[in-house]
């Protein structure tokens, strides 16, 4: 579904990534771990367009993005939850949530009748979103601001989504709640690109993992062959 | 010395022929415009100090012309005074009037700036126009120009007088910039958080660049006022203003020789559209260059379609109308705009900036030799911290929205420690350190540095405090070479009042600093790069730097925001040496950092933090241990042998 | 001093502050969404309002007249978004000041030779008979201002917060990239902006006409204390700037009548710089968090 190809990207004269490339089969949550500053980050931004690659392919259901607007490659089916969340703070969860599905919706009059459906679901699968829908999202807990990104990233129906370190600065209690909702979402058959900085649980929940060191894929495998792989345990999995 | 002395030959050869030109032409039309461009002169070296080394636009430079035209008129008509306290006041003036302005001006930025000199500029105009009883509003203000010393002021003398005072400026000018002055004016485009946090002072080098760049406006309407001996608030507007900027973009900003060239076509370009010819010729020459350098930008793709064709149709708007417009006067304004936009489009460098990179490929002259490094021991002395806590955070709380990055955190940092701050991504680690270095007000709570209160909300009070930091985003001044990088930071080199700074006295201070800098650029192993930009240095070496230019600020605490992160292996380690270098000069280091083996192998205490509160405190091999930990941060069973950055075997 | 007096100026200095307000609100669309404004925004408040006479005076009917106006705004709008803002914007940096400048500067140069230097009187159905309320003269044409501003900026407000595309609009204002994330075109959306902003200047200038006549110099006051109701409001909020704007009207309108007229600008003026003394962010302005 998502095929990268020796990728190439960086911020003004330094490059961050230096040929990655990995794949997401329909279907499979893949994690991506690797240490601070290996280009994690920088692989979804690339992928999604934020970031535009300076060299390699991004192909999303066999269609080539990459140099496409960040725009346009989510309309294609991309949704990118990214690093640090970045809700629209100003808005209210709901409209949040509605601009998750912009793309297929009427932009005027009459976009919530067309986004109800994902909307409930989404309320369904964080019953706390649904009691705060009309609360400006900037006031949002940490733990409630992830969720409500989760969320956003659903609402576009996505053929595969990104989603980067949602983990990152929340209590121990709400990242297990972040890691169910990951497993009932994969179960319900989401295509999932995740990037993580507890290993061992972006593992448990991976059908295929890669480990990224100075801008490029160093090993990749099924989650057991990563456990037994002694470097990449003595590294990443402690 | 061969490219101070290649450079300062060409100045002096056009200011020598400049000079002898009245000796040969007797033409009084000729010579009048000389002598205004010579006001231009310095009125454009005033105007690009904002524009060019600010990087700011500035719309007031046309209103401190007037205010000092008018200063200058009124010493002479009012007070009966001579020409040189009315040149002074003129300066003193646009001086003062200038800082007056910057003071709130320059908190703003961009846009805002822009809005408060045009509103300033408007407000001045006004003034000018309804103190009828002073300046005689609209009707104007007649004056004469009295002698100088005894000399009648002839055409060809006057000339001369401006003349001497452009080469004046431009010298005091040239002193500055090559000082630390000028280094900061740099530094603070580059990063102006950093600058901040080495203890520059951002906003004060802003004010006081603002307030000199406006001095030499009033300087300039002076000689304005001498020169034209007729004066109107009408002539000193906006339109005037937009006709100064395209002297100072198309000339090229930053640059002397920019500004000069600037000035020159400020001045042709009233008779550019008096004569048809004239006019035709250069619009067409124009739509030449716009569309030969369009195309080459094309082909090399090193500009945009929009930035190659824009220009093409602005000078070809230009060239085609000229045959079909009756007078070129009434389109005066839109002449301007069109090469205006066509200039700040298509050479957003300015023909200085153009021929600088140009010249520099033909003559390669090497830079003077650096001086020795001075001794480690003066720059970074050796000092034993004593015992006791030297940093101390009591309940500090930082709070965004509804978002609480920092807690309630209680903390010690013993003296001659190094102490190391961890947790998962988020968990407020940078948000203390941004705290503790001004950048952020603590919501909450109380920080003091050996038992005096840190200065809070400031990131240069709490430098000059004592407290140096680097940036996890690396925050390099990229434009400047690394010495120059250290040299900026430097604390305790730079004495020299500013008036003596300007006439060149800080040459000396500038070979101490640069010794100095060495110094510690030797101290990260960087020394044999040291005239290299930082932008161009390897990411390794450019963390290393961030280090030494910390170092440079002589500091009590050192706060490290993650030295590792990206670093390959070697590099770890290498980092993992400069840092226990520096502990053992007796700084007391706070270490923020992901890779668990470098804070193994460095730190005498550990902090573990996780939602802005602390879960664990100890030795780093007791916090290791610790349950909780191992649930929010490490993971299962971490061993001791954990680490993030194993290299890759081939 | 006549109460009545010191009553009748405030509120002409009011409705006349409207009209700057409605101006600065032009420069908070832009800004929204691509943090510029258009410097030039005065000579689209000229070039409207003298494209809309000319309108007129081919015979369009007032009402057919007033949509053509501001459909030629919306177009310029997206001239200078296109020629001076979209380029800076791209290599992030803040070029897009002086290309406006440099824009309003060419509108001006045109219309002063296309429609010349004269000031024109403006043609409106409206009465400027006086009717009294409240013991204060007010007519019908300066009603009609307030009419027009309190309605145009309700539309914008109401098309911000209950369309999709108007929360796409707050989006790209509130986090860009996470904007086009969700399928939002941030190139667009300051497109739009700038239109929208296009549009206010050119009704701005169709409102104020009839009351200052049009020529080439008639925006040169009002844009200076839209900029200042801008700055001393804050870029952000639509009511700040209406508030700060009749504030300012009024106190200018006494200020000419105590100081004299040429003293019109001085209290707006002096105010943006005390403000900016005080709180650089404007008085209704959001607070800016600096990062590294």
């Amino acid at each position: 579904m998502l095929i990268v190809d020796d990728l190439h990207a960086g911020y003004g004269a330094s490059e961050v990534l230096v040929g990655t490339s990995l794949a997401v089969k329909q279907g499979a949550v893949v994690a991506l771990i690797g240490a601070n500053g290996a280009g994690k980050t920088t692989t979804m931004r690339a992928i999604s367009g934020v970031l535009r690659p300076s060299h390699g392919r991004v192909l999303l259901d066999g269609k080539e993005v990459q140099g496409l607007d960040a725009s346009r490659i989510a309309r294609l089916g991309l949704a990118h939850s990214p690093e640090g969340r970045k809700v629209f703070g100003p808005l209210s969860v709901e409209d949040n949530l509605l601009l998750g599905a912009y793309g297929r919706l009427p932009k005027f009059l009459g976009f919530k009748a067309g986004a109800q459906a994902d909307l409930d679901r989404v309320y369904e699968l964080f019953p706390r979103l649904k009691d705060r829908a009309r609360q400006a999202s900037g006031t949002l807990s940490g733990g409630e601001q992830q969720m409500l990104a989760i969320g956003r990233a659903l609402m576009a129906r996505p053929k595969v989504m990104l989603l980067d370190e949602p983990s990152m600065g929340l209590a121990p209690v709400i990242v297990q709640e972040v890691f169910r909702t990951i497993r009932r979402l994969k179960e319900e058959g989401i295509t999932l690109l995740l990037v993580e900085q507890f290993a061992k649980s972006a593992l448990e929940v991976a059908d295929h993992a890669y480990v990224m060191e100075r801008g490029r894929i160093a090993v990749e495998g099924t989650p057991d062959e990563l456990r037994r792989n002694e470097r990449v345990l003595a590294a990443y999995l402690g | 010395m061969k490219r101070i002395l290649f450079l300062r030959g060409a100045e002096l050869l056009v200011f020598a022929f400049l000079a002898t030109i009245p000796l040969m032409v007797v033409n009084p039309y000729a010579l009048g415009l000389l002598t205004l461009l010579a006001i231009y002169g310095i009125l454009l070296i005033g105007l690009d100090v904002t524009v060019g080394y600010l990087g700011q636009v500035n719309l007031a430079h046309v209103a401190f012309l007037g205010l000092g035209a008018y200063t200058a008129g009124l010493v002479v008509t009012k007070l009966g005074l001579g020409l040189v306290p009315a040149l002074a006041a003129a300066t003193a003036v646009g001086l003062l009037l200038g800082a007056l302005l910057a003071l709130p001006a320059l908190r703003l930025e961009g846009p805002q700036f822009a809005l408060a000199t045009l509103s300033f500029a408007a407000l001045s105009t006004t003034a000018l126009n309804e103190l009828e009883s002073l300046t005689g509003g609209a009707q104007g203000l007649s004056l004469s120009r009295p002698a100088l010393f005894g000399t009648t002021l002839t055409p060809p003398i006057f000339f001369w007088l401006c003349l001497v005072l452009l080469a004046l400026v431009w010298m005091v000018m040239r002193n500055l910039l090559a000082s630390q002055w000028g280094r900061a004016f740099e530094a603070l485009r580059d990063s102006p958080i950093a600058t901040d946090a080495m203890g520059v002072g951002t906003y004060y080098h802003k004010v006081a660049a603002f307030s000199l760049g406006s001095g030499l406006g009033g300087l300039a309407g002076g000689l304005y006022a001498f020169n034209f001996q007729y004066l109107q608030p009408q002539s000193f507007v906006y339109e005037l203003m937009i006709i100064l900027l395209l002297g100072v973009v198309l000339g090229g900003r930053k640059s002397l020789w920019g500004a000069f060239v600037g000035a020159t076509v400020v001045v042709l370009l009233p008779n550019l559209l008096s004569n048809r010819t004239l006019f035709h010729l250069f619009s067409g020459a124009g739509f030449a260059v716009a569309l030969a350098a369009g195309l080459r930008g094309l082909v090399k793709k090193t500009t945009r379609p929009f930035q190659a064709f824009a220009p093409v149709v602005a000078m070809g708007l230009l060239a085609i109308g000229g045959f079909f417009v009756e007078n070129t006067e009434d389109w005066r304004k839109g002449i301007f705009a069109l090469m205006l936009f066509s200039v700040v489009v298509g050479l957003p460098e300015g023909l200085m900036g153009f021929l600088a990179i140009f010249l520099a490929k033909l003559f390669r002259v090497p830079p003077s030799p650096l001086p020795e490094p001075s001794n480690l021991e003066e720059v970074l002395p050796q000092h034993a911290q004593g015992d006791g806590p030297l940093l101390v955070l009591e309940d500090l709380k930082r709070h965004f929205g509804g978002v609480k990055a920092v807690d309630g955190l209680s903390l010690q940092v013993l003296a001659g420690t190094i102490h190391g701050l961890i947790g998962p991504n988020g968990s407020g680690k940078s948000t203390v350190v941004n705290v503790i270095s001004g950048l952020y007000t603590p919501t909450a709570g109380r920080i003091s540095l050996r038992g005096a209160t840190l200065p809070q909300g400031s990131l240069t009070r709490v430098a000059r405090a004592g407290v140096a930091r680097t940036f996890q985003n690396l925050q390099l001044f990229s434009e400047l070479t690394a010495l120059e990088n250290v040299m900026v930071a430097l604390k305790g080199v730079y004495r020299m009042p500013l008036p003596l700074v300007l006439l060149g006295f800080a040459r000396t201070e500038e070979r101490r600093a640069q010794a100095d800098a060495l110094a510690l650029l030797d101290l990260i192993g960087l020394k044999d790069q040291a005239r290299t930009r930082a932008k161009d240095l390897t990411y390794g070496a450019q963390r290393f730097l961030e280090i030494a230019r910390a170092l440079a600020r002589k500091p009590d605490l050192l706060i490290l925001d993650e030295p590792a992160a990206g670093l390959a292996h070697p590099d770890v380690v290498q980092q993992i040496e400069i840092i226990k270098r520096v502990h053992a000069r007796g700084v007391t280091i706070i270490l923020i950092e992901h890779h668990m083996d470098v804070v193994s192998e460095l730190c005498d205490q550990v902090t573990v933090l996780d939602g802005g509160r602390i879960i664990a405190e100890g030795a780093p091999d007791e916090v290791k241990r610790h349950p909780k930990v191992i649930e929010a941060y490490l993971g299962q069973a971490s061993g001791p042998e954990a680490s993030a950055a194993e290299p890759q075997p081939a | 001093m006549n109460p009545s007096i010191i009553g009748q100026m405030a509120v002409s200095g009011a409705l006349m502050g409207l009209v700057y307000a409605l101006i600065a609100y032009g420069f908070q669309l832009t800004y929204a969404t691509s943090k510029s404004i258009n410097f030039g925004q005065g000579e689209l408040v000229m070039v409207s309002a003298f494209f809309s006479l000319t309108l007129t005076n081919l015979g369009l009917p007032y009402w057919a007249m007033v949509p053509g106006g501001l459909l030629f705004g919306a177009l310029l709008g997206l001239v200078v978004e296109r020629t001076g803002v979209r380029l800076a914007l791209e290599q992030k940096s803040e070029g897009w000041i002086l290309l406006s400048i440099i824009l309003g500067l060419f509108f001006f140069s045109a219309a002063e030779n296309i429609w010349g230097r004269d000031d024109r009187p403006f043609p409106t159905p409206i009465s400027a008979d006086p009717i009294h309320v409240f013991g204060v003269d007010v007519t019908r044409l300066e009603l009609s201002v307030a009419v027009g501003v309190f309605a145009i900026m309700g539309l914008i407000e109401l098309f911000k917060r209950r369309t999709l595309l108007g929360k796409a609009f707050e989006a790209v204002s509130a986090d860009r990239d996470a904007a086009e994330l969700m399928g939002i075109s941030a190139t667009r959306t300051v497109m739009l902006s700038y239109a929208l902003s296009g549009t206010v200047a050119a009704l701005a200038g169709i409102l104020v006409s009839p009351i200052t006549t049009v020529g080439p110099t008639m925006a040169s006051a009002l844009i200076l204390k839209a900029f200042s109701v801008a700055v001393v409001a804050g870029l952000d909020s639509g009511f700040g700037v209406v508030l700060i704007g009749m504030a300012l009207g009024v106190l200018e309108s006494l200020a000419s009548f105590y100081l004299g007229s040429g003293w019109r600008e001085a209290p707006s003026l002096t105010l943006l710089i005390l403000a900016l003394a005080v709180r650089p962010t404007g008085v209704f302005g959001k607070a800016v968090i600096r990062k590294v």
